[in-house]
């Protein structure tokens, strides 16, 4: 069954109480979240101001979860990829594609016996012309779903380069695969396929983790394991990269000197800025400056960065091993996390700014999992992939970046006063 | 235009006799490639006169030196006819595969003394000659080898001089001895170690003049139909053997009895009236021009490169630079040259070339060949589009009379119209475009490009996107009629065909003539495509068991289901079920909006329904018209009835009966309608109470009264009335009358002469064992011997007993007949390649995938063995060498491995591939089938090399 939050809320205590304490106060709170996170600098008192930024300058955090595995519908919840239209939701997993419609909240789902062509499926995108779905298949190659067909693209069949796909990506009249032997693009018009590995672009590394397009500069981002982000320029054909300037495999000796880390995982443009994910942390580049978010600086829940995506210049999601990381406001370096108890379906959203815990908000309902692998944004929702099952976050009330709340946020308020009654 | 260069590095041509022929050695080529692999390019005949100046005399007097230039003859449009070339030959790389030399080279592997007009040079069998050509090199054999230099065998030869059908139904003449020519080819040939550099007099040059451009620069402009071949008639004249006939020995006595001695070439009495050059004084020579060509055309109009850069200005002969031609210009050499009669003006007649058409000898009938019919939103005029005559034709419907035809693309095949009836657009096949029609003005408007050959049309309700459904290429053109471009792509089923739009114009149902690929000896699947046109996205593909063919659609008023045609082609179950009455049936799907798919038959036990075309609901929605090509006919059904017989129906026999009883069309068929020859589109004119038929061969349009549901009248078209050899072939094409029971045509299994995608087990060779795959008829005749065996060695003989054992089970067709069917077949044109358009460059990808092609080595420094490359099987023009090879694909229900080598040309759109159609992607063919590199080495091969090979095999 789907579980919403709402129901708790008027349970919950004054949020004053839970944010007036320190780092250490803080952690009993939400215990056994607490402690699949870094250790974190202590925080200052509440409403102290840093740089004319006031902590009541808060971000817009997800308090209203809702999930769904198995029991809903979805054909396995162990979630690799997530993907969201105005009409459904797309889910891929270990074991098969699923339709969430949002309009009847009806899934469907197919696996091999339904002609999906491969069980496993790493990611997801679909073309927002045709409406067609394309499925990255791990060791399955490329899939299209269109109009209830599979069409079904391998490396026997087909010029795709190889079948372990990581990514897809729909860019133009193209569709772009990264596989472990090297990116494939293909011409939806001609029927051309095009290959990239070390032979024809900077490659030092054929390992490709993740793909995707930025339709606003008409380029594609690919994240490499071993050769860092690639940067294709659609109208040129040109490439540019975006490799680890320091080269040192377990440090980052020089600090926002580059790209985080050689080995990438994703890598996702918005509003100008590029945001690249690695099993090392996270990092963002504005065309001038690159800056590192590392979990022990940050608050964010790990390092160990399975993927991301970005909503804007300001804010991204990174999904780690240990929860979701958020990127709420980078100008205001504030940074929200979301864990999952590991006991119980509640969790905690922790906000922090500058390495301080500002706030620290029970979920009686969180995540669905803590081990994270895809997340899509789908107006003012977001949907995440996780190890075991898919959660939604209900976005109402978004507002981007933070604001000074001459009040607290209903949501806030409820989540608190839940947290100091749970105390 | 401006003049072309051929490299914008032109040089000088000295005065030097044989530097003449070009200035700097091989620059351009060398140059160009300097520091990169040395490719080589083609010098043209010119470079290797310099050294073989005999052989080069012989050889402009030769037919290969004509080669090209016979392109022009009326006879080469009758045998491209006969080869399914719809292109002027001179522009067919199949015909210049075999007439010029390096058809298949890129511009730049072209060194600017070589012309593709000199024909079939020396380069042509030796290969393209700029690293080998120097002296030195060609001194040592073993270093020309390596350079390129190719010694060819005899066998090869043949592949252009072995049987073609084409030219032998049109020449009529012996074919060529190749072992006598082959004789004489070795033979040394007299005069080549005469004739040396310091043996030439000086050139006559004037600083004032142009420079001489050469024949082939003139032919740039000056060739080609409209220009009544100019170039081509010079080539043939022997103004053009006028040097080359200095080397013969009537030459050597005509100059001694002039007292002239020595090789009269190199005599300026001789040289000035026997080479341009020579003739008259110019600035310089360019590297284009050379004294081979003879008296060309700058001997009567002076040196051409002014000319030639200015030529498109309108501007008088003498300020382009030429001059004026008269009585004087021929008499300056003709008048008392060696006892010759000259007369005026029958002479100068003979070698003038009017800018005029000459009267053209009588014209082939023009046939119409109505193929699909639309009504405009008014309801007053009728637009048919019809294949022969590239043109829309408007019938009146008031007066049932032709009041318009208007000119579109090759092959037209389908019309619709905007609602407001301002425009209508016709789908072009053979181009791959839509022609945009005012209706006011009857104006061709636009044209628009779409995807490969574009068949169904239909404009959404709002008038605002246009769908063309392209063959083809599979998919779905969706086009913005304000900007009347494209704006996506949708992904068809195989071979979309027809579309039509529900009543609230918010769906679009699509037919596919081709089934999926199925397991191998599975039954098919077809789809109809539903498409939202509110969204314009696929939102269903409904499945068709058991069916293909699947071409017209209609929907019903109501808006509840679409019906389509289809037929349920019996290919896994051998071809002896024809005598059951059962190997092709026919009949019409119904497409409920949920997605299911009823099916029945209109065929009846001993009277088959074949080949429905397409279908049209009244208006009241109680009756549906269908059209039966092959059997004349059109069956009016009784669309409640069919609905009760389905509900009536439990789901077994709803799934497995119904779709094939032959006993249930007298349940709901009302009537047969009888109409002219090949009855294809229908539709009715709202209000009108009529329907409209086009008989597509009768060029005639019949009208059919919805209350009576007869035929009343007929609609001329304006064809001729005579019946063409090749109109015979074609109804005998379309017609099931010469087949038991009416059951198929040939057009059944050869949609638009092409394929239909499926493999069948044919009886000669045993009751099942060796399942084979359908292959084309486009470009078939010289591709003999036929059949996947390469037992047939002609199309009489395939189209003959053959058929009438194996597949009508009646008696064959007359040899009139015969001779008819084989005729028309081969005049099914191929559409010219999509890939690599005439002339144009190769891409990275494809150039990449030509070396592959062409390779003799593998990755790891193998030598592959001869009989292993791709190339020696499959080698231009048509890259087959006719011949049965064993690639290693016999599977366990072959006898033997021995398959027919098939042609390659259009390979991309003949899928599937192999003898059994076992393979459903060219990459396939590699992957999963040639696991011991017996088709071709392969298996060293990277995935991109893969690619790069299927990209060039495209462009083949």
């Amino acid at each position: 069954m789907r579980s919403l939050s709402s129901s708790w809320r008027p349970l919950l205590l004054p949020a004053a109480v839970l944010f007036a304490g320190s780092w250490t106060a803080v952690a009993s709170a939400g215990e056994s979240a607490q402690a699949q996170s870094e250790p974190a600098p202590p925080a200052l008192a509440f409403g102290q101001s840093v740089d004319g930024v006031s902590d009541e300058d808060l971000p817009y955090i997800y308090t209203e979860w809702e999930n769904y595995t198995v029991e809903d519908g979805l054909p396995n919840d162990h979630l690799f990829s997530v993907r969201a239209t105005a009409e459904a939701v797309w889910i891929g997993t270990e074991n098969g594609l699923a339709r969430l419609d949002k309009k009847t909240g009806a899934i469907q789902s197919w696996k091999e016996e339904d002609g999906l062509p491969w069980r496993a499926i790493t990611s997801i995108d679909v073309d927002p012309k045709t409406g067609d779905v394309w499925l990255g298949l791990f060791g399955g190659g490329v899939a299209r779903f269109s109009g209830g067909r599979f069409d079904h693209f391998h490396q026997l069949n087909s010029g795709l380069v190889n079948d372990v796909v990581y990514g897809v990506a729909v860019e133009n009249n193209h569709i772009w695969a990264a596989t472990t032997a090297g990116a494939s693009r293909y011409d939806l018009v001609t029927g051309k396929w095009d290959i990239y590995t070390e032979k024809n672009a900077p490659m030092e590394e054929i390992w490709n983790y993740s793909v995707s397009y930025a339709p606003t500069v008409n380029k594609v981002f690919l994240a490499i394991w071993g050769s860092g982000c690639l940067e294709f320029d659609v109208a040129t054909e040109k490439w540019k990269d975006y490799i680890d300037p320091d080269k040192e495999m377990e440090i980052d000796l020089y600090r926002d000197d580059g790209i985080i880390h050689v080995i990438t995982t994703a890598a996702s443009f918005a509003d100008g800025a590029l945001w690249v994910s690695a099993y090392f942390g996270c990092c963002r580049y504005d065309g001038r400056h690159w800056r590192g978010f590392y979990a022990h600086e940050t608050g964010l829940p790990s390092d160990f960065t399975n993927f991301l995506k970005a909503r804007s210049a300001d804010e991204a999601w990174f999904c780690t091993d240990k929860g979701v990381g958020v990127v709420a406001h980078y100008p205001t370096d504030t940074y929200v996390a979301y864990y999952r108890n590991a006991d119980n379906p509640g969790g905690v959203a922790k906000v922090f700014r500058r390495g301080r815990l500002l706030r620290e908000v029970p979920l009686e309902i969180s995540i669905a999992h803590n081990f994270i692998i895809g997340v899509d944004f789908d107006g003012d929702d977001v949907w995440v992939a996780t190890a075991h099952g898919l959660s939604h976050g209900i976005g109402k009330g978004y507002y981007r970046g933070v604001k000074r709340l001459t009040q607290e946020p209903q949501s806030i308020a409820a989540a608190s006063s839940a947290s100091a009654d749970s105390k | 235009m401006v003049f072309r260069r051929r490299n914008t590095d032109i040089r000088w041509l000295g005065p030097a006799f044989f530097g003449l022929f070009i200035i700097g050695g091989f620059g351009p080529a060398v140059v160009a490639f300097e520091g990169a692999s040395r490719h080589p390019v083609y010098v043209g005949f010119k470079i290797c006169a310099e050294c073989h100046a005999g052989r080069g005399s012989t050889w402009v007097r030769s037919r290969h030196a004509q080669a090209y230039t016979a392109l022009s003859k009326p006879e080469a449009q009758q045998i491209a006819k006969l080869s399914g070339v719809p292109v002027p030959p001179q522009q067919s790389p199949l015909c210049l595969g075999c007439h010029a030399t390096g058809a298949e080279a890129e511009p730049w592997e072209r060194d600017p003394t070589f012309a593709i007009q000199d024909g079939v040079q020396c380069e042509h069998c030796h290969g393209p000659g700029s690293e080998y050509a120097d002296s030195a090199t060609m001194r040592n054999r073993e270093l020309a080898m390596k350079m390129g230099f190719r010694m060819p065998s005899k066998e090869e030869c043949h592949s252009c001089h072995g049987p073609k059908g084409s030219h032998d139904a049109v020449l009529k003449r012996e074919r060529l001895d190749i072992d006598t020519l082959w004789a004489k080819l070795r033979q040394p040939v007299p005069g080549s170690s005469d004739l040396t550099d310091s043996s030439l007099p000086p050139l006559p040059t004037s600083p004032k003049e142009p420079a001489f451009v050469g024949a082939a620069s003139c032919a740039e402009c000056h060739e080609g139909p409209e220009k009544q071949n100019h170039f081509s008639a010079w080539r043939q004249s022997s103004h053009a053997d006028a040097f080359a006939v200095l080397a013969t020995d009537g030459a050597r006595e005509i100059a001694a009895a002039m007292g002239v001695s020595g090789d009269p070439r190199t005599k300026l009495e001789c040289l000035k009236c026997h080479t341009s050059v020579y003739h008259r004084p110019a600035s310089h020579v360019l590297g284009t021009a050379c004294v081979y060509e003879g008296v060309s055309c700058e001997a009567c109009h002076g040196p051409g490169s002014q000319h030639a850069e200015t030529y498109s200005r309108p501007q008088t002969d003498e300020k382009n630079g030429l001059l004026k031609v008269d009585a004087a210009a021929c008499l300056s050499c003709h008048e008392n040259a060696h006892g010759k009669p000259f007369q005026l003006p029958e002479n100068l007649a003979e070698a003038s070339h009017p800018t005029q058409a000459r009267e053209r000898e009588e014209a082939e009938p023009q046939y119409k060949t109505p193929v699909n019919l639309a009504v405009s939103p008014d309801g007053k005029e009728l637009y048919a589009a019809c294949d022969a005559s590239k043109s829309v034709i408007v019938v009146d419907i008031a007066s049932l009379r032709k009041v318009a035809e208007i000119a579109v693309g090759a092959q037209p095949h389908d019309v619709a119209f905007s609602p407001d009836g301002k425009t209508a657009f016709v789908s072009n096949r053979l181009d791959d475009t839509v022609s945009v029609i005012d209706t006011q003005s009857r104006k061709l408007t636009a044209t628009i490009p779409v995807g490969d050959e574009p068949h169904g049309l239909v404009v959404d309700g709002q008038g605002a996107f246009l769908y063309v459904l392209n063959t083809l290429s599979e998919d779905i053109s969706v086009i913005d009629l304000g900007t009347r471009t494209e704006v996506k792509r949708l992904a068809a089923g195989r071979g979309p065909w027809s579309a039509a739009l529900s009543a609230d114009g918010n769906w679009i149902a699509c037919t596919n003539v081709l089934s999926h690929f199925v397991p191998f000896r599975t039954p098919s699947r077809s789809e109809v495509t539903l498409i939202d046109a509110r969204q314009g996205m696929v939102t269903l593909r409904a499945m068709v068991p058991g069916a293909n063919g699947l071409r017209g659609i209609a929907w019903h008023p109501s808006g509840d289901f679409a019906l389509f045609t289809l037929n349920r082609h019996k290919n896994v179950v051998p071809m002896t079920r024809v005598v059951q009455g059962w190997t092709i049936t026919n009949g019409l799907g119904i497409l409920w909006r949920d997605g299911r798919v009823d099916q029945v038959l209109l065929d009846e036990p001993g009277m088959a329904f074949p080949d429905t075309t397409d279908v049209i609901v009244t208006e009241d929605g109680k009756y549906a018209l269908v059209t039966s090509a092959a059997s004349n006919r059109v069956a009016v059904v009784a669309v409640d009835r069919v609905l009760k017989l389905l509900e009536s129906a439990d789901e077994t026999e709803r799934a497995k009966v119904i779709p094939n009883h032959l006993g249930k069309a007298a349940e709901f068929v009302l009537r047969w309608i009888e109409t002219p020859v090949c009855p294809r589109g229908i539709t009715i004119a709202p209000g009108s109470n009529r329907a409209f038929v086009a008989a597509s061969l009768d060029d005639r349009i019949a009208v059919i009264d919805l209350k009576s549901f007869q035929s009343t009248e007929v609609v001329d078209l304006g064809g001729p009335q005579v019946i063409t050899k090749e109109r015979l072939g074609e109804r005998l094409f379309h017609s099931a009358a010469n087949t038991f029971q009416r059951q198929f045509a040939c057009a059944s299994c050869h949609p638009d002469g092409h394929v239909e995608g499926l493999t069948y087990d044919i009886e000669p060779d045993g009751i099942g064992v060796n399942p084979v795959d359908n292959r084309t008829l486009r470009g078939i005749l010289d591709t003999a011997p036929f059949k996947w065996e390469g037992l047939n060695p002609s199309l009489s003989r395939q189209c003959g007993p053959r058929l009438a054992v194996f597949f009508t089970r009646v008696h064959p067709f007359t040899p009139e007949e015969l001779s008819a069917l084989d005729y028309y077949i081969c005049t099914i044109p191929s559409p010219p390649n999509r890939y690599r358009p005439f002339g144009a460059e190769l891409t990275p990808a494809q150039r990449r995938g030509k070396e592959i092609f062409y390779r003799t080595m593998t990755n790891d420094g193998r030598l592959i063995p001869m009989d292993n490359r791709c190339s020696t099987c499959h080698y231009p023009p048509l890259y087959t060498d006719r011949r049965i090879h064993d690639v290693g694909t016999k599977l366990p229900l072959d006898e033997h491995g021995l398959f027919d080598t098939p042609q390659l040309l259009n390979v991309y759109n003949s899928a599937p591939y192999l003898h059994n159609g076992i393979a459903e992607t060219m990459e396939e063919i590699w992957t999963r089938f040639n696991p011991n590199d017996q088709h071709g080495v392969t298996n060293d091969m990277t995935k991109d090399q893969l690619n790069d090979l299927v990209e060039y095999l495209r462009t083949l």
